[in-house]
């Protein structure tokens, strides 16, 4: 009877003679497999090291770890100095990587901040093939007819909710306020698993008759800012976009609804048809709602996808040619797929750059450690040759590295979570007023500390590894035999420490190139001229579409501002437009010209023949638009310059005719010509921009441009009178084009200042690591030195040498960085304003200025070899 | 300089077996003898580890004997005891002889 012993086992077993010896017991003695499986580890054990097997050493690895640490502690606190660079060099390093991990934690990965948010999904349509939709949002969103099919057909959620974020409206009251909501189906508090502190939440009766009794429930913040902590503020009325609606809850604190920008209130669904303009609940093609479902226990992510799409497919038979997929995920802030997708690539190039950054604080500690072990040689063979294995020398060295790399994570992490928020706030200061306040936890959490743990374990193994390999293979005889005084290691690491310069230098110098390509944009951004006046214009937009205006009212609402503003004092010029200059918005149509078969992306604005003069425009060849154009909806238009230059080159554009819609027969006619000047964005012209008339009746949302003499805040308090003088509901936003302008600038200084500090990392890392490279090398050539020396070399010659062998690993770096910023700062371009990617100024710069901090770095060492005795070097060993 | 040297406690143990089985001295009796004398666990693992030490001093030679089917067909190593190896034995129990005259534990 032969049984079969553990496959593995014998494949482990590599010994034909032993493998056979064991089988043979295993049958004639009935062994057991555990007892096989015993055998078996112990033959790798004692074939893997080589210890006296009599003394029968046990495995024990974490014992082995605390020998290391407790060595290790040993030997720092004896060289403290050392110790504090590398630690450091890697909380730089690790503080960079975990404040960027922890704004994406927060932005993206955290889960809502509600009861068992595990089990809360977000759900998203992604269509392919022919899906036509109208937007309200995302085009991943859904409508409600589609919400209301998952709603009754899904078997996976306990409850689903739909809710339509990112609603303004306007708060009515002394100073009328602009405020930001979410209308929500009546479970979705339930669904959510929040409870309002104060009051209730909605009912299923608040949904069922939209027109009685319409309820809101109120933030906690909303509560404490805007009604003061009112305590009988349950049962109030406020009115928001002229609808009375009755407080009914405050919802606990912390809780800001589904989205990353905080909603102040939340209403029923319902009620949208009298709140907000168009009927959104009857479109049953408009992406608008965010769905968002809690999981009925035991059911997994899985089996709500199948199910979900299940539905999916029944809705896409209903339309034929659309195909949808579901994003079915654990809601975070950002889970709104197309959100997501930008937040990552953004994410991707800061993590690129804050990597870089830890490599180079990792190669820098690498590189103190190979000098370190060098001067350890001796230590080294002494343990090979009292029989420590290649294994556990690597372990103890590796464990070294880790015990370094502890501190300087937990320094790491402990400096991002203190500065990421007061660095948060800086930054969202810069973003413009129109954006709603920002609700982000920025603690850390699991997420993070695990993040960061791992980051620095992996640190430690990244800059210990090499020269922990490099360090166990010593050349014992040579080892022992040196008097072990650091200039032992024979140059066998040399080329190890010159790679890690090259990397670093490399590294840092694109970091560097980036950091002054940007400087460069931005030096540039405040020079760029963007072709009209911008002092003292002053503009003003209005909620008319949430006030319930109908076009007759908003024309004589216009009719009586224009007159209004055109007497306040200072006031000098009024003009109507529907897009204000460098306000990051932007209209555009598909143009043909006569002849022409392809169809042409142009840029345009309306406006009112008064524009021209009040932002200085001048129209330099043809004329304005009439008052009779302006009346009789004349298809007349005025280009701008260069965009004349480029659809009739070498012809007068006047006269010259394009269709913007073949339905529409009569084609537009050009009568005049205006300067360039940036209308949509800072950094380049529009391709193509045309002016056409602003009708009277246009029902669009029109912007009011002022130039005025008086201050901003006296010009923004006499139209908000003015306003307020026609009807008192309505919410006036006026700012000035200078703040405008900084909109277009923030961005591209912030981006630099954060290429600046990582690329200032970057260098004093480089620094370091090239100084302590130098000073080495310099100690280990004492001797050589001092030779060169007796037999007549000058101080200047020894430093030429020391300086020629410093800077060849960084001349590689600055080719080698060169060559590859080259090949990518073509991403940058956006932010660059028209300077080059490849821009001559920032690259010879920053290379010169690296390659003089890099001398520097020499120089200080190199130093000291000139002040070598000959005699006593001759001396040195 | 290992002719001076002495044995280790397993190498002993391990030489002595090898002698009392003399030609079937292979690695499954070898560990089964040792186990059931001396009432202590022998890996395979120290047991190969001593006796290719053993040969590496030249205490031990070894022979690949026949396949047999209880073994998945695989051959067997006999070990063999030499002569330097019976003299590194006699050396180190002599030493242990001498270090132990006129010694009683008992009394100690």
């Amino acid at each position: 009877m032969t049984r079969k012993p553990p496959r593995l086992a014998c494949f482990l077993v590599r010994d034909e003679v032993v493998l056979g010896d064991l089988i043979e017991e295993y049958n004639t003695y009935h062994r057991s497999s555990a007892w096989f499986w015993k055998q078996t580890w112990s033959l790798l054990w004692f074939t893997g090291h080589a210890e006296q097997p009599e003394r029968k050493r046990p495995v024990n690895l974490l014992s082995d770890f605390w020998t290391d640490f407790r060595y290790t502690l040993r030997t720092f606190t004896k060289n403290p100095g050392f110790a504090v660079v590398v630690i450091l060099a890697i909380a730089l390093g690790v503080g960079a990587n975990t404040t960027i991990f922890t704004l994406l934690n927060s932005l993206a990965l955290r889960p809502l901040p509600v009861p068992d948010s595990r089990r809360v999904v977000g759900v998203y349509q992604i269509f392919q093939g022919h899906a036509p939709r109208n937007v309200n949002g995302e085009v991943s969103l859904f409508s409600y007819s589609e919400y209301q099919r998952y709603r009754d057909q899904n078997r996976v959620f306990s409850g689903l909710a739909a809710y339509y974020p990112f609603f303004r409206a306007t708060l009515a009251g002394e100073t009328p306020r602009d405020m930001s909501g979410e209308l929500a189906t009546c479970n979705y508090f339930r669904v959510l698993g929040v409870q309002p502190v104060i009051g209730r939440g909605f009912a299923d009766s608040d949904c069922a008759a939209p027109g009685l009794a319409p309820v809101v429930v109120l933030s906690d913040s909303a509560w404490r800012s805007v009604f003061a902590s009112d305590p009988s503020m349950i049962g109030k009325v406020i009115t928001l976009n002229r609808v009375r609606l009755t407080v009914i809850g405050v919802a606990p604190p912390g809780f800001h609804g589904g989205q990353i920008s905080a909603a102040d209130f939340w209403a029923p669904l319902t009620l949208d048809p009298l709140i907000h303009e168009g009927d959104s609940l009857k479109g049953d093609n408009l992406s608008w709602l965010v769905l968002a479902g809690r999981l009925k226990n035991g059911v997994t992510l899985d089996q709500a996808r199948a199910n979900l799409s299940v539905i999916a497919g029944q809705i896409d038979h209903l339309h034929p040619g659309r195909k949808t997929t579901l994003s079915v995920d654990v809601a975070t802030f950002m889970s709104v797929p197309e959100e997501r997708q930008g937040v990552l690539t953004v994410a991707k190039v800061i993590f690129a750059a804050v990597s870089l950054v830890l490599l180079i604080a990792c190669a820098n500690v690498a590189n103190l450690l190979l000098s370190r072990s060098s001067a350890r040689q001796k230590e080294i063979a002494v343990r090979v040759s009292v029989g420590a294995s290649r294994g556990r020398l690597v372990r103890q060295l590796l464990t070294e590295s880790v015990v370094l790399a502890l501190p300087g994570g937990l320094l790491g992490g402990m400096a991002a979570a203190l500065l990421l928020k007061p660095l948060f706030l800086m930054l969202i200061s810069h973003l413009p007023s129109e954006v709603p306040p920002l609700t982000l936890d920025l603690s850390p959490d699991l997420t993070v500390l695990a993040y960061t743990l791992a980051l620095t374990l992996l640190t430690g193994i990244v800059f210990g590894l090499a020269p922990a390999l490099q360090a166990s293979r010593p050349d014992l005889t040579m080892a022992l035999r040196m008097e072990g005084s650091g200039h032992g290691a024979h140059g066998s690491h040399g080329w190890l420490r010159s790679a890690l310069v090259v990397a670093q230098v490399s590294v840092c110098l694109i970091l560097l190139i980036t950091a002054g390509l940007l400087a460069r944009g931005v030096q540039v951004s405040q020079t760029i001229e963007p072709g009209f006046r911008t002092d003292h214009i002053f503009s003003a937009k209005f909620d008319l579409e949430q006030q319930h205006y109908n076009e007759l009212r908003a024309m004589t609402f216009h009719r009586l501002l224009m007159e209004r503003a055109a007497s306040l004092p200072g006031v000098d010029g009024v003009a109507e437009t529907v897009v204000v200059p460098l306000s990051m918005n932007s209209w555009g149509n598909q143009i043909t010209l006569p002849g022409r078969p392809d169809k042409l992306q142009d840029r345009f604005t309306l406006v009112s023949p008064e524009f021209f003069s009040v932002l200085g425009i001048p129209v330099i060849h043809g004329r304005n638009f009439t008052q009779l154009e302006i009346d009789g909806n004349a298809r007349v238009a005025i280009v701008m310059e260069s965009t004349a230059r480029k659809l009739w080159p070498g012809q007068d554009p006047l006269g010259k005719t394009f269709s913007d819609d073949e339905k529409k027969p009569p084609p537009i006619e050009v009568v005049g010509v205006a300067r360039d000047s940036h209308a949509s964005s800072l950094s380049e012209l529009d391709s193509i921009f045309f002016y056409f008339p602003l009708k009277a009746d246009a029902q669009v949302p029109l912007k009011l441009l002022v130039h005025s003499k008086a201050t901003f805040e006296q010009t923004a308090k006499a139209l908000r009178a003015a306003v307020r003088s026609i009807d008192p509901n309505v919410l006036v936003d006026v700012r000035s084009m200078d703040q405008n302008l900084e909109m277009y600038r923030t961005p591209g200084v912030l981006v630099t200042e954060l290429a600046g500090a990582l690329g200032g990392f970057a260098l004093l890392l480089a620094s370091i690591g090239i100084y302590s490279v130098v000073s080495h090398a310099v100690s280990r050539r004492v001797r050589e030195i001092g030779i060169r020396m007796s037999l007549g070399a000058e101080r200047r010659d020894v430093m030429g040498l020391v300086l020629r062998g410093a800077m060849r690993p960084v001349m590689i770096g600055i080719a080698l960085g060169i060559m590859a910023c080259a090949a990518v700062s073509r991403v940058l371009s956006g932010v660059l304003y028209g300077v080059s990617p490849l821009d001559p100024a920032a690259f010879a710069g920053v290379t010169l200025f690296l390659a003089g901090v890099a001398l520097l770095a020499s120089y200080l060492p190199a130093r000291r070899a000139t002040r070598i005795d000959p005699m006593q070097a001759l001396r040195h060993d | 300089m290992p002719s001076r040297a002495y044995l280790g406690e397993l190498e002993q143990i391990v030489l002595l077996a090898l002698i009392r089985l003399g030609d079937n001295a292979y690695g499954v009796p070898i560990r089964q003898d040792i186990e059931q004398r001396t009432k202590r666990n022998l890996s395979i693992g120290a047991l190969y580890r001593t006796l290719e030490r053993l040969e590496e001093k030249g205490f031990v030679s070894s022979r690949t004997g026949d396949p047999t089917p209880e073994r998945g067909g695989r051959a067997k190593r006999f070990f063999r005891a030499e002569p330097p190896g019976l003299k590194a034995l006699r050396r180190t129990r002599d030493a242990l002889d001498v270090m132990w005259e006129g010694l009683d534990l008992r009394r100690i």
